[in-house]
């Protein structure tokens, strides 16, 4: 009752705000793709993180709305314009960018206050940052069979996974988001506002704090990130599948080839009738 | 020959250079066999190579699927930026962890779920780029329109193409207007690099600030372009969905495309029998 009492936000400056940062974040997101990253001793310099754009953004405007625009922009410009899509594997990314970028911008009660601004930018970066963390490390113990039994895979996979968060965090989080959204906040506050047509956030227009409700909401958000990721990568019930139905070793190739002289028939039949189709048009 | 070499792949890379390469993604292929394909059967298609690769762990299988992709993405012809950024990505999915696993004390044996992972990874991703680089954007939010996925992703996808070119122009003239009235630090000794690099990349995020004004007056217009049209209304309704669709139609290649695949699917999984 509250919440549309004190709505903020008309839907379409809502949908505004998730067209706006759809674009930018997907512009910068496909440079960050482009951008081959170099090596410095172990330290990877990559321009990994555009996070400030949504970040200082979602501080600005509706969180939610900004969070979904990061994410779908993301998920457009540099996965399916590119080819990368990964299928199910994306809603990962997806579930946890928003999350991130929403927590951000729900701490945010008044974008003047540079330390919130600050906590929350770092807060933010820091949870997507984990939550990738924690799916990446899980998923190659999903996908690798007999992951233990690997000689050195998985202190390989502990020592990459957790250097690379650290690297990530320490490196683009502070210099690629802290920064420059402490920059933007304050000098776009107030100015991108009435291009939106929109009152600038002030303690009075902000959607409240942060409230169990928003927590266990993300909680949930990231288990079915987690949820998907996983069964993109684990394919324990069909191995499983598989190799009961291989023992009866007849069955299967009969079966099988059955299925290829279906196939073969229907191609036959296809080609003729395509042929007389042709024939009768001309 | 160093810097001439530097100085080249510099070249090459401008941002002028990204936009032809996504565009040519995106438009410059209409052609192909695989354009012309219903979005929706490529979809299921997708679908179908997309997941089941995760799930089998036969060398057979996976290596059969490969190569289908492999034909298929030579079919859709990529545009060369896209299948080095395929290799780069699979390299460091899967080759780095080899490597690291190889100075944790593994050995000849560690290769084989690498290769067997390496398989599944190529695969899907070759599929989507398949589907994805190879359709038309327009044909590829369609056939995604009909599966039901929300009207709000297939209007991103039509919009990302349409308004990319322009954001990265827009992009670049800002850059070039910094470069112009800024004063960058020399750069011949190496702290001076590195003060070169800090200042580049300070001037990209220094870029964003009128980059975000500019876009925001734009995506203003846009929103109040849709409302005049009644997009939020016609994106929830039945009758306007049908009319967007009813250009897609399902014709023998598609059939055919289909059962080629399967075909060949069933001759890797009777190997994988046989043998």
């Amino acid at each position: 009752m509250q919440l549309s009492k004190k709505q903020t936000a008309t839907q379409s400056q809502k949908l505004m705000v998730f067209v706006l940062t759809m674009a930018l974040y997907g512009l910068a997101t496909l440079f960050t793709e482009l951008i081959p990253s170099f090596q410095a001793g172990i330290v990877e310099f990559s321009v990994e993180y555009f996070l400030f754009i949504p970040l200082s953004l979602a501080m600005l405007f509706d969180p939610l709305s900004a969070a979904l625009g990061a994410a779908t922009g993301e998920l457009v410009f540099s996965e399916i314009m590119l080819g990368q899509f990964g299928g199910l594997g994306e809603l990962e990314k997806f579930l946890t960018v928003t999350i991130g970028v929403y927590i951000a911008g729900r701490m945010v009660q008044n974008p003047k206050n540079r330390k919130m601004v600050g906590i929350a930018a770092i807060t933010g970066t820091g949870l997507q940052l984990l939550m990738g963390t924690v799916v990446d490390i899980l998923k190659v113990q999903f996908a690798v069979e007999d992951f233990e039994a690997v000689a050195g895979l998985p202190e390989s996979v502990y020592a990459t996974e957790g250097f690379a968060f650290l690297n990530d965090f320490l490196f683009s989080g502070i210099l690629f988001c802290l920064l420059p959204t402490l920059f933007l906040v304050p000098k776009l506050y107030g100015k991108i506002e009435p291009l939106l047509g929109m009152r600038p956030r002030d303690e009075k227009t902000c959607l409240g704090k942060i409230s169990a409700k928003v927590v266990i909401g993300c909680i949930a958000a990231f288990a079915v990130a987690l949820g998907a990721e996983l069964l993109a990568t684990s394919g324990t019930p069909l191995i499983e599948w598989e190799a009961a139905w291989a023992e009866s070793r007849t069955a299967l190739a009969v079966g099988l080839v059955v299925a290829a002289a279906i196939a073969v028939a229907a191609i036959a039949a296809l080609k003729v009738r395509a042929g007389k189709m042709q024939a009768v048009e001309q | 020959m160093k810097k001439k070499l530097s100085e080249n792949i510099l070249d090459k890379f401008s941002i002028d250079f990204l936009r032809n390469q996504v565009l040519k993604n995106a438009y410059g292929n209409d052609d192909t066999v695989i354009a012309r394909l219903d979005p929706r059967i490529l979809l299921a298609w997708y679908l179908f190579f997309g997941l089941t690769p995760w799930f089998v762990s036969d060398l057979w299988f996976l290596s059969a699927c490969f190569l289908l992709v492999l034909v298929t993405t030579v079919l859709a012809r990529v545009a060369g930026l896209v299948l080095l950024l395929f290799a780069v990505g699979v390299f460091t999915q899967t080759g780095y962890l080899l490597i690291v696993s190889l100075f944790f004390g593994g050995d000849a044996s560690t290769i084989i779920p690498l290769l067997i992972l390496t398989l599944k990874v190529a695969t899907c991703s070759l599929a989507s780029v398949t589907v994805f680089s190879g359709l038309d954007p327009d044909r590829l939010s369609n056939g995604l329109m009909w599966y039901g996925c929300p009207e709000r992703l297939s209007f991103s996808i039509s919009y990302a193409y349409r308004i990319l070119p322009m954001l990265m122009e827009e992009f670049q003239n800002i850059l070039l207007s910094f470069r112009m009235r800024g004063n960058a630090p020399a750069h011949d000794t190496f702290f001076g690099k590195i003060r070169y690099l800090f200042y580049q990349v300070k001037i990209v995020m220094h870029a964003f600030y009128p980059l975000m004004l500019n876009t925001a007056k734009r995506s203003r217009t846009t929103v109040e372009a849709l409302e005049i049209k009644g997009y939020r209304y016609a994106a929830v309704n039945k009758t306007v969905k049908k009319m967007k669709l009813a250009s897609l139609r399902v014709t023998y290649n598609d059939w055919l495309f289909l059962s080629v695949s399967f075909l060949l699917v069933a001759v890797a999984i009777l190997l994988s029998t046989l043998f």
